[in-house]
Formats: structure tokens, C-alpha cells, sequence
């Protein structure tokens, strides 16, 4: 077996000294930017003494660029030219966009096709891709004037549910704002090397992320340094906004028939909500009515949301095969977290108290900053590794519009897989492969990541060919795919990067749709599996009546055909078992002939003719 | 380190179906800890793909030692088996008919989480029968009867199977 040469622990040649790079948060709302400053990593502030960047740019009259507090003043005067959480948007077709309902207030270049849209802005044409370029060239600034020296690298962190496209999307972004990217780090990840590093070395942690609007769980184990990711799982419809909602709900529902807006009863739930993160109980007044709300009664308002993050929480542990006493540690991670309701939540359902002492605002910064200080080599080899898992499983399309599986979810990355595909006609000389990611056994049901085809396959016969089709997916968790016919070499190979990509709302429909359809994707694919054997056979038989039709006898091309017929209509609208019984059927009325046609092709090998 | 000839001799271990679990891991970590990308982020283009290299096969060695019946099917391989391929002559009739017997107990335990209490002790009978079987796997590998160690690598994916399928439907259960 040729393996590869691979390194014995301990032999690694010394590393030059301290290089500049920094971790960055690129958020839906604010952005963060950390690096070593002495012996801690910190996020770094503005001028003005601000960690938190608002991830929003403003395309300005005078041809000036602002990023964050500054470009947050225009969002209301001059909307069109102030765009505000394009992460949503990366990866994305604008179909897609205006499906998912999002606050769309620009003008969509016309020009562009629908899975690359770009807003129309004074500045010009502007993509997802150059508008976070913008928001990463201004904390790229920042942290080069507050470390006095231009920066080597940085470890950008997306959300662990981020698909391919979307990952690639984040880095060609950084790529544009002249950033060399070190490595794209899952948040969850990042989160739990900022508390890795400085307390217990060895354990189960549990990354808790409640943000706004989402809600991600990911198990990972950590021994002597090597972090692993067990599993992870979430909810893109889980968050802060639905504890306000509900709140809302309730102040009208206690007010009576106070006369309030649904806009000024959320605003209302917002503020309360914050104020009960410092204090016990709150009054308020709605219209007339005066109330006072507890953090019990909150607890019991917010009831619905938090279960389901616990039921999350407990699939997750499934997933990773662990125990509730299995688990060291809770991170939290999200502003969210900063509810007592929600700590005392995830201290009672995992029997311990949660890690607080960084921020959860900038823990992943953090924990980016430090992989990315690792990453350049200013720290020894040894200290800590991070083994981080696929979010999605990954496969490509085979006969019948079926998925083959080629890496299933949380395999651990990087990964190679390799699967063998055979030709489906004879004579065949190219094959179209189509990639897609996704759980489901159709192909309708997954994501299209990428098609290509491979040619000039030799001429054979059906089933002859052995064309080798490997996915590689890097520590990025970026994927490329080759194919090549093994008995001649032909390759053919891409680098998967879609012009669009899965909403993570998407992928968690997706994911339970995936077990709910478990069995009605079973029986799909038996059918789609009898279907195919079933042409085969068809393919099969007609060829040999016209190669040989000397060796069939009277009245047998009519039985065959009348089998063909029967099992053709099957086709139409058969069940499986119908194009089963019909498929044995005809092997069994052509089995004699196809028995000749095996015997006179022997016996003419043994007298030296070519077959 | 020196190009090993297998997956085993990768992390050290023996070349026998019964490994040591933790020394596996050990090594598995601490091979990657010098061969993963991380280690050459900062480095030049041709570095980095070969660490992908070199880490992708130490990620896929690791997964096909860490599970059972990988392992086995590995085993097989290194000894010129093709177990990709099953012939009916593979299987016997008692297997096929045990199948049968258990898909039907599964099929009886009633819906929703009422049917969780029938399908733990199902989910207890077929690791007591997966355990029984890789006991004569180890056997049959080490009497070299290589004709019967690939028919219960079979049953033993058979059972596999049927576990997962009932893990699914707990999941199903439980609302997961």
C-alpha cells in the first residue's frame, strides 16, 4: 500500500519568531477582531474605546466608505446605500433572498444573474462578497494600527452550519480585502478554545450559542490539547427574538385592551427583558396599564423556546454518543445567554454551572485570535489541535435522481473519500457528475453544489469502465472532487465553488425532514433501484436481438417482446415489486437465449475469433 | 515515519480484530497533532496540500479502526477478501430468517414513545448477538477459515444495520 510519508511526533524544525495575526468574528450584526496582546488574547478596540463593530457599511456621496457606528446613522436616511447583515446574503441566489423574507431595501442589479446578485448602490454594483470585504478591510485596519505592524494572516470564523458555498464566499471576501486566511474556524469551535486553553485540559465541553435569531449546540471532547468536534446541531429558528415575542404576547395579553402597538409592546419586551438580566422583578406601564413582570414569570413566558433548546441540547448528546455526567464543561456563547432564565436552564438540565467569565459577545473573537496565533507559529507545535467535523453529509447524484453518500456528516476533516461508478450504456464516453449536500436520498431534496462531466471515457460495454469519483474536503471544510477512469487515466476535476448555496434555515428543514422521510426515501429508492435494473435489462435484451438474432428460436422474440412491452409499462407507473416481478419475469423468457448467446460467444473465443 | 504497510502498524497496534481502543486514539492524536494542516498554515501552497494528504489518511485510517465493523471489513481486505461483493453462497438461510424474526419484533413495538420500552430491549438482544458474532469473527480469522470469517462479517453488517434502523426510529420517537 502506498501510504504517505507521515511525520513521527517530536521532529519538527523551529519556527522565526512573533508574526502578526489576528482572529476576526464576521457577524450578522457586529464583528469582532482579537489578537495576543502580551500574554492574553483580546479583542481590540476602535479609537473610541469600541470592541464591537456594527457589521454594516455606508456607501457615502462624497465616494467615502464607512463601516459600523458611522454607517449605522444612514441605515435610516439613506437606505439603499447602507447595507446592513449581509452574511445573511452570502452564498445566496436573490430568488432565494426575497423567499426567506429578509429586509431587502435596496435596488438588485439587473444585470447580475440570479445566483450572483449584487445591490445597485451610488458606489456602484455591490455583491455580498466586496460588502464584507469592506467590513473586514476595517477591522483589518484596526487591528494593523493597534498592533504597529502589518498583519501575516487571520482566522476568519463562520457559523458551524455554514454550507460550501457560504464558506467560500467568506473567504474570497477576506482574499479581496488583501487578508491571507490562515484557516475558516466554526464559531462553536472557536468559543470553546478561548475557555479550552485556560481551565481544565481534559474533558467534555458543551458550546451553548444562543444568538438573536439562532441557536447552535456542538459537543466537543478535549484531551491534551487535541480538541475534537462530537457532533453539532441547532435551530436557525431559535433566539433571543422569540423570547421577546412571546413576552410581547403576554404585556398585551396582561394590558387588556391598553391600546399599543404590536412595534411598541416588542420594543417594551426587549427593554424588560434586558432589565431583568440585572434585577429580580420590573415594573413597567403599557398605555394605562401598570404591571410588573418576574424573573419566574419570565422563566415560565419563556417556557417553549428554552425546551426546545434543551431537547437540541439532548439529541446533540445523542449524536456524540455521550451522557449528561459525560460533560466537563458548558460554554455560553451569544448575547441571548446573558438571561439568568436561560443559565439556570442549561445549569439545571446539565447539572452544572456554565462557564461566564468571557464575554459571550467576544469569545469566539477570542478563541479565533488564538488559533490564528498558533496558526502563524508563534506558538509551539504542541500545544493544541483542532479537530473539526462536516456539517453536512456530501455526495453525488446516481441513476434514478438518487444521492450516493460519499462523506456522511460529522466526518472528522480534512477528508478524502473515493467511490467507483460504472458506465450505464455501452458505448458510453462521458459521464456529467452532479455534487450535492444534503441528507436526503433525492436529489431534489439536497443542495446542487456543482455538475461536471468527464470525457473521453474508452468505448466499452455497459459496466465496464471504472471511473473513481474522490471528494476532498480541506480543513477549511472546503470541498473539491475529481474524477477519473481508472483503466486510462482520463481525469476531470473541480473545485466545487457554487454561485449559490443552502440557507441555514434550509439545512435544518432539511435535517429533520431527513428522518421524517426516512422511510418514504426507502421506498423511492427501491423503486428508482428496480427501475434501473429494469432498463438495464431492457437495454440489454434489445441489443442482443439485433447482435444475434440467428440464435433465437421460433416464436421467442415474440415471448421477448411481449416482456419488454409488459415491463415498459411497468415503468410508466409501476410499483417496485410490480417492476421486480415483471424484471425477473423477462430474465427468466430471455434467460435461454441469452444462455446460447453466452455459449456460441465461448466457443468462438476458443477458435481464436474477437468476440 | 517510515510509509506503513497498514492501517495498524499506522498507529502501532497489532493486526488483530481486538485492538486497544485507547493507545489507538492516542496514537491517532498524537499523529495528527504533527501532520494536520494547522501545522503548516502559515507555510507555502505544496506544504499545505500535502498536510491535507496526510491528515485526510490519518482520518480515515482512525475512522476505520475506531468502528467494529470496519475494522473486520479491514481485516478481510488486508487478507485478499473482497467484501464488497455478496454472493448468496455468503449467507445462510438461519441468517436470513434471525433477520426476519427481529424486523418483525421491531415492527410490532407500537408508535410514538410508547414503543421506546419494546425497542431498548431489541436494541440489548442484537449487541448481545453483534458481541457473539465478532467472538467467532476472531476465531474464524485466527483458524484462517476465511470463507467463514466473511460470512460473518455479513451478519455482523446485517445487525449493524438493523441498529442504526432502530436508532432512527427512537430518534423518530423522541421528536429529535
Amino acid at each position: 500500500m502506498a501510504l504517505l510519508q507521515i511525520q513521527e511526533p517530536g521532529g519538527k524544525p523551529a519556527r522565526p519568531k512573533h508574526r502578526l495575526a489576528v482572529g476576526i468574528d464576521l457577524g450578522t450584526t457586529n464583528s469582532l477582531v482579537a489578537a495576543r496582546c502580551g500574554l492574553k488574547v483580546e479583542t481590540l478596540p476602535d479609537e473610541g474605546g469600541e470592541h464591537l463593530l456594527p457589521s454594516i457599511v455606508h456607501y457615502g456621496s462624497d465616494g467615502l466608505i464607512s463601516v459600523g457606528k458611522k454607517a449605522k446613522t444612514f441605515a435610516l436616511t439613506d437606505p439603499k446605500n447602507t447595507l446592513v447583515s449581509v452574511k445573511r446574503m452570502l452564498g445566496k441566489g436573490l430568488s432565494e433572498l426575497r423567499q426567506l423574507g429578509h429586509y431587502l431595501p435596496y435596488e438588485f442589479d439587473a444585470a447580475r444573474d440570479d445566483t450572483a446578485p449584487a445591490v445597485l448602490t451610488r458606489a456602484g454594483s455591490k455583491d455580498p462578497v466586496s460588502v464584507s470585504s469592506d467590513i473586514l478591510s476595517a477591522l483589518k485596519a484596526r487591528a494593523e494600527n493597534a498592533l504597529k505592524g502589518e498583519l501575516e494572516g487571520a482566522v476568519i470564523t463562520v457559523p458551524a452550519y455554514f454550507n460550501d458555498a457560504q464558506r467560500q464566499q467568506t473567504k474570497e471576501a477576506a482574499e479581496l480585502a488583501g487578508i491571507n486566511v490562515l484557516r475558516l474556524l466554526n464559531e462553536p469551535t472557536a468559543a470553546a478554545v478561548a475557555y479550552g486553553l485556560d481551565s481544565a485540559d481534559q474533558g467534555n465541553i458543551v458550546v451553548f450559542d444562543l444568538g438573536g435569531g439562532t441557536f447552535d449546540v456542538s459537543l466537543l471532547s478535549l484531551t491534551r490539547g487535541v480538541f475534537e468536534v462530537l457532533s453539532t446541531g441547532g435551530d436557525t429558528n431559535l433566539g433571543g427574538d422569540d423570547f421577546d415575542r412571546l413576552l410581547a404576547t403576554w404585556l398585551i395579553a396582561q394590558s387588556g385592551d391598553a391600546a399599543v402597538s404590536e412595534g411598541e409592546a416588542l420594543q417594551l419586551a426587549n427593554d424588560l427583558k434586558h432589565q431583568l438580566s440585572d434585577v429580580e422583578e420590573v415594573k413597567f406601564t403599557m398605555g394605562d396599564y401598570r404591571g410588573s413582570l418576574s424573573r419566574e414569570q419570565f422563566a415560565e413566558i419563556a417556557k417553549e423556546p428554552l425546551s426546545r433548546a434543551m431537547m437540541i441540547c439532548r439529541r446533540s448528546l445523542r449524536d456524540a454518543r455521550l451522557e449528561l455526567d459525560e460533560i466537563d464543561n458548558v460554554v455560553l456563547v451569544g448575547g441571548s445567554t446573558r438571561m439568568p432564565l436561560v443559565r439556570a436552564a442549561v445549569a439545571e438540565f446539565f447539572g452544572r454551572e456554565p462557564l461566564t467569565s468571557i464575554d459571550p459577545d467576544k469569545v469566539v473573537a477570542v478563541g479565533a485570535g488564538i488559533q490564528a496565533d498558533v496558526l502563524i507559529g508563534n506558538k509551539s507545535d504542541s500545544d493544541f489541535l483542532l479537530l473539526d467535523v462536516t456539517p453536512l453529509s456530501l455526495g453525488i447524484e446516481t441513476m434514478g435522481e438518487l444521492v450516493e453518500k460519499i462523506i456522511p456528516r460529522n466526518t472528522t476533516i480534512p477528508v478524502s473519500r473515493a467511490q467507483e461508478f460504472t458506465t450505464f450504456k455501452d458505448g458510453q464516453t462521458a459521464m456529467a457528475l452532479h455534487v450535492l449536500q444534503g441528507e436526503r436520498e433525492a436529489v431534489a431534496d439536497c443542495r446542487s453544489l456543482a455538475r461536471f462531466t468527464l470525457r473521453g471515457i474508452p468505448s466499452m460495454v455497459a459496466g465496464a469502465a471504472k471511473i473513481r469519483v474522490t471528494f476532498q474536503v480541506d480543513a477549511d471544510g472546503l470541498l473539491s472532487v475529481s474524477a477519473e477512469e481508472t483503466l486510462t487515466g482520463v481525469k476531470s476535476e473541480i473545485q466545487v465553488k457554487p454561485s449559490y448555496g443552502l440557507e441555514a434555515e434550509t439545512i435544518e428543514s432539511m435535517l429533520q425532514a431527513s428522518q421524517e422521510n426516512a422511510r418514504a426515501d426507502m421506498e423511492l429508492r427501491s423503486l428508482q433501484e428496480a427501475k434501473v435494473d429494469a432498463m438495464q435489462l431492457i437495454d440489454a435484451v434489445a441489443a442482443a436481438v439485433i447482435a444475434d438474432p440467428q440464435l433465437l428460436e421460433e416464436g421467442e422474440e415474440q415471448r421477448i417482446n411481449q416482456g419488454v412491452a409488459a415491463l415498459a409499462a411497468a415503468l410508466e407507473n409501476g410499483s417496485s415489486a410490480e417492476v421486480s416481478d415483471l424484471t425477473a419475469a423477462l430474465n427468466r423468457i430471455s434467460g435461454d437465449f441469452a444462455a446460447r448467446r453466452m455459449d456460441a460467444h465461448i466457443s468462438r473465443a476458443l477458435q481464436g475469433e474477437s468476440i | 515515519m517510515q510509509v506503513p504497510e497498514d492501517y495498524f502498524s499506522l498507529f502501532s497496534l497489532e493486526r488483530r480484530f481486538e485492538i486497544d481502543k485507547k493507545a489507538l486514539t492516542a496514537n491517532f492524536r498524537a499523529l495528527q497533532n504533527e501532520n494536520h494542516p494547522d501545522r503548516v498554515a502559515a507555510d507555502d501552497e505544496q506544504a499545505k496540500l500535502l498536510a491535507v494528504q496526510k491528515s485526510s489518511l490519518l482520518n480515515d485510517a482512525y475512522a476505520t479502526l475506531k468502528s467494529p465493523l470496519a475494522r473486520a471489513g479491514y481485516l478481510l481486505k488486508l487478507r485478499g477478501v473482497d467484501v464488497e461483493s455478496v454472493s448468496q453462497g455468503d449467507l445462510d438461510m438461519g441468517v436470513l430468517l434471525e433477520q426476519m424474526e427481529l424486523r418483525e419484533q421491531v415492527a410490532e413495538a407500537p408508535a410514538g414513545e410508547a414503543g421506546l420500552a419494546i425497542l431498548s430491549p431489541i436494541k440489548r438482544d442484537i449487541e448481545n448477538r453483534i458481541a457473539a458474532r465478532e467472538q467467532r469473527f476472531v476465531a474464524n480469522l485466527e483458524a484462517d477459515d476465511l470463507v467463514s470469517a466473511k460470512r460473518v462479517f455479513h451478519e455482523l453488517q446485517f445487525l449493524h444495520k438493523l441498529f442504526q434502523e432502530i436508532e432512527v426510529s427512537e430518534e423518530k420517537r423522541l421528536g429529535y
